[in-house]
């Protein structure tokens, strides 16, 4: 009920600002961070992504004033959210640095993420989507001109399954965007400890701690509790009140 | 171990050698007196027992009871002289008895008469009766006699009463098992605040010469932080008066102690062994303290403040104006009272266009003479101007509580404004930058250095367009990806359906014929370039003739142009299409029989002209 009530103050909120307002606001949390307010700041970045202008330059502002405050979980939190909507130079710098400052050295992590994730990673799903849809229309369309036609069917034939051919890679490309989207759920550790059990429940044995800023894979979930396991491939449990999902 | 001036002896035998004072002295003086008719378990009193002309080898025991305890005992010998009747003169000998008792229950107690022993006889004083309360009654000094009560005439200086400078009273718990000398540790404060000084102190109380103290077992001092104030290497001693008792007080120890958490504390206690007496007639005691508790409270409100006592933040640098690549002296002091150690003192914020140096620190602590420990400490950073600008160093504040006022207080200090120049520029440098000596870098940062790295700043645009879900996940996207698969699927499902049901229709049969034509018109494509223009020009005539039986479902072979022509009509074939494919046939004549019509753009024409009637007629 109050997820709902937020919910609808929330939609409202984002009807509420123009795009000059939401321009204005911007500004204001830029000042303010100019002159390391970095809690107003905070705020005013806030206000936009719950008012729906969550861009990725709003996120990586967000990220940098909370790594600017010492802020360590919600610095990756939203760096790694603007990496997500546009990864650039920037916000790989400040993420570098963030992840300099973490206190959790995964010992035997893969250096890179497996190629399914780094490829929906690299894939912007709007243009491919876009581009998989008109692609996928035209090779088609030109494969019906070619049946159609007595004479003359090769070069619209050709043309069709040159098109339908990028058609069904960009549509592969969207289906493992999709699939690592749904499948892959990465989270980040907000407080800075928490304590990661060997099975869910608050008397199991701790296992080992994990700092504010890492991020981890959800696995599964149960109750309050859910499994989580590290690039290392490294397992346990924890509360999921301590993660934040990107 | 020894226990002197325990419970009470029946007899201390005290062998008096009175010296001879005069031949045919008179009777012996031998009287008792208590100060105080009522006295407290805890209160203590004194009994003066005084022998005048004493024979000599005579002896004294003073009284016996199991009801008192006696703290201590002195003796004073006082002699007088004056002339009697006739001019003979007389002298005369008191001794003077002081004995410090406690009564160690309470009730009407009776101490009893002390003996006098010469070699002809027993002298005995009078008892005396005490109302003992329990606990104590005033707490008032023993009432001294006022007078000389041995009526020393005018004139004759007074002998000297060992009470009347015992120094101060203080309030000490005395033991009853080492009332000679005992050990005593003790806080100036009960309750402080975590963080406060508090000032620990291990006295030994003594009645007795002390030669030495040989080894000192402190106790440990858990959450607490601790500093020495004295440690005397050599036995001072101070006159203190317990209850009325002198003593020789012995500063062992002086430490101050900060607590450094909430809670109640407790403190051990400290052990010491004693030599007492001279090197002809010493001892060794082992003597053990008091513990001690002490209540800690926490600061209240803002826990996370650190910092206690009363101090004093102040900054200042050298100079404010400087050229580029010029060191910077920033110099930060804090000063004031409480522990000098534990107080954090906030980092110094530098810009980034000025490199700062690893700060010198020192701290020069300070001991009042009321034992406030508190100090000094300077912090001095060098940096150097790695920019030309306007640099402001943000203002410290140092939050801190003081326990005196029992508030959170904050000391700031003003920002400092540092304007660089441009300096001379481009000198060669003589020393390596790496050496970490400030000054070494100074030509070399003679430039206005630009250097990269650090958090990249925000970003000053943005567009604002809300972020719309991926395109994947919108739910029109999966049907319309699907749609031109299913549509083609379908359209071929369709037209399989429909070639399967009507393949034996006049229809079909149309449509395969006409299909056939057209295969038979392609095989004349392939003879476009054969030698023989009548097999070219016959094949296409044979195409478009099985193309018109399939449209027109009649034999159109053997027929006139003028026969096919009504043919066509009567099936309605436009005109236009009519005269298309007569002009075919037309070529196909010419190109069998007339000369010049084997060339392959005439037979282009030709089977360009069938594939055309075929197509528009389709």
């Amino acid at each position: 009920m109050i997820a709902l009530v937020l919910a609808l103050v929330l939609s409202q909120n984002a009807a509420r600002y123009t795009p000059a307002e939401a321009r204005a606001l911007f500004n204001e949390g830029n000042e303010a961070y100019g002159r390391q307010d970095y809690a107003t700041a905070q705020s005013r970045y806030e206000q936009l992504i719950a008012a729906g202008f969550g861009g990725p330059e709003v996120l990586f502002n967000l990220g940098t004033t909370h790594l600017s405050a010492g802020q360590l979980g919600p610095a990756m939190l939203y760096l790694e959210r603007a990496r997500r909507h546009s990864s650039d130079e920037d916000i790989e710098a400040n993420l570098a640095v963030a992840r300099q400052r973490q206190g959790d050295q995964v010992v035997g992590a893969e250096t890179a993420e497996p190629f399914l994730q780094r490829l929906a990673a690299a894939i912007d799903p709007q243009a491919v989507g876009v581009a998989f849809l008109f692609t996928w229309y035209l090779g088609f369309a030109l494969a019906l001109l070619a049946w159609q036609r007595a004479a003359g069917r090769w070069p619209l034939g050709l043309a069709a399954a040159g098109f339908l051919l990028i058609g069904s890679l960009l549509g592969a490309g969207v289906a493992v965007h999709a699939s690592v989207t749904r499948s892959v759920i990465e989270s980040i550790v907000i407080p800075e400890t928490v304590k990661v059990r060997e099975l869910p429940g608050d008397r199991a044995r701790v296992a080992f701690e994990v700092h504010a800023g890492l991020k981890v894979r959800i696995i599964e979930e149960t109750g309050r509790y859910v499994r989580i396991r590290l690039p290392n491939a490294l397992e346990g449990w924890t509360e999921k009140e301590g993660l934040v999902e990107l | 171990m020894a226990r002197t001036g325990s419970a009470l002896r029946l007899i201390i035998a005290a062998a008096l050698l009175l010296a001879p004072a005069l031949a045919g002295a008179a009777e012996p003086e031998f009287y008792m007196t208590v100060d105080r008719a009522r006295v407290g378990t805890e209160d203590t009193f004194s009994v003066d027992i005084v022998v005048g002309n004493a024979p000599e080898g005579s002896t004294i025991a003073f009284p016996a009871a199991n009801d008192f305890e006696v703290l201590s005992r002195s003796e004073t010998n006082q002699m007088s002289y004056s002339v009697g009747t006739g001019g003979t003169g007389v002298i005369k000998q008191l001794r003077r008895y002081s004995l410090i008792l406690r009564a160690n229950r309470a009730g009407t107690l009776t101490i009893p008469p002390a003996t006098l022993k010469t070699s002809d006889r027993t002298y005995k004083t009078d008892s005396a009766s005490l109302e003992v309360v329990k606990g104590r009654t005033r707490p008032e000094k023993p009432q001294r006699q006022a007078q000389n009560p041995f009526g020393l005439p005018p004139g004759f200086p007074q002998l000297h009463d060992p009470f009347e400078d015992d120094g101060p009273s203080v309030d000490v718990e005395v033991p009853r098992s080492d009332s000679d000398f005992f050990l005593r540790a003790s806080l100036d404060k009960t309750e402080v605040f975590v963080g406060e000084q508090v000032m620990l102190s291990i006295i030994i109380y003594s009645q007795i010469d002390l030669a030495s103290v040989d080894t000192v077992t402190m106790p440990k001092f858990e959450g607490f932080w601790t500093q020495d104030i004295q440690s005397p290497s050599q036995l001072s001693p101070e006159r203190k008066v317990i209850d009325g008792v002198p003593y020789r007080a012995y500063l062992l120890r002086q430490k101050a102690m900060f607590p450094m958490k909430p809670g109640e504390m407790s403190i051990e206690a400290a052990e010491a062994d004693i030599n007492a007496g001279n090197i002809f007639s010493g001892r060794r005691a082992h003597r053990k303290s008091n513990a001690l508790k002490l209540k800690v409270k926490a600061l209240p409100g803002n826990t996370a403040a650190q910092n206690v006592g009363s101090w004093r933040l102040a900054m200042q640098a050298t100079q404010t104006e400087v050229a580029l690549g010029e060191p910077v002296q920033v110099k930060v002091q804090l000063e004031g009272r409480g522990n000098l150690q534990s107080v954090q003192v906030p980092a110094l914020q530098v810009p980034a266009g000025l490199k700062r140096f690893d700060p010198q620190i020192t701290d020069k602590p300070t001991v009042t003479k009321a034992g406030q420990v508190g100090g000094v400490r300077t912090i001095e950073y060098v940096m150097v101007p790695q920019q030309t600008g306007t640099f402001t160093l943000p203002g410290l504040t140092l939050p801190y509580f003081d326990p005196e006022s029992k508030h959170f207080e904050e000391s700031k200090t003003d920002p400092i404004v540092i304007t660089v120049r441009p300096g001379a520029g481009g000198q060669a440098t003589t020393s390596s930058p790496t050496t970490g000596d400030p000054t070494a870098t100074a030509d070399a940062s003679a430039k206005n250095q630009l250097v990269a790295g650090g958090l990249r700043q925000v970003r000053a645009t943005a567009t604002f367009a809300p972020v719309k879900p991926p395109l994947w996940s919108r739910g029109f996207f999966v049907p319309l990806a699907l749609a031109p698969v299913v549509l083609s699927l379908l359209s071929l499902g369709i037209g399989l359906a429909r070639s399967v049901a009507g393949k034996t229709s006049p229809e079909a049969l149309k449509r395969a014929q006409a299909k056939a034509a057209r295969k038979r018109l392609a095989a004349a494509e392939k003879l476009l370039s054969s030698a023989s223009p009548a097999a070219f020009y016959e094949e296409v005539e044979r195409a478009l003739r099985s193309f018109l039986e399939a449209k027109l479902n009649v034999p159109v072979i053997g027929l006139t142009r003028q026969a096919l022509d009504a043919v066509m009509a009567s099936h309605k074939v436009p005109e236009s299409e009519r005269r298309r494919v007569l002009a075919v046939f037309e070529t196909c004549d010419l190109g069998r029989y007339a000369p010049g019509m084997g060339e392959p753009s005439a037979r282009n024409r030709a089977l360009d002209g069938a594939a055309v009637a075929m197509e528009k007629w389709a």
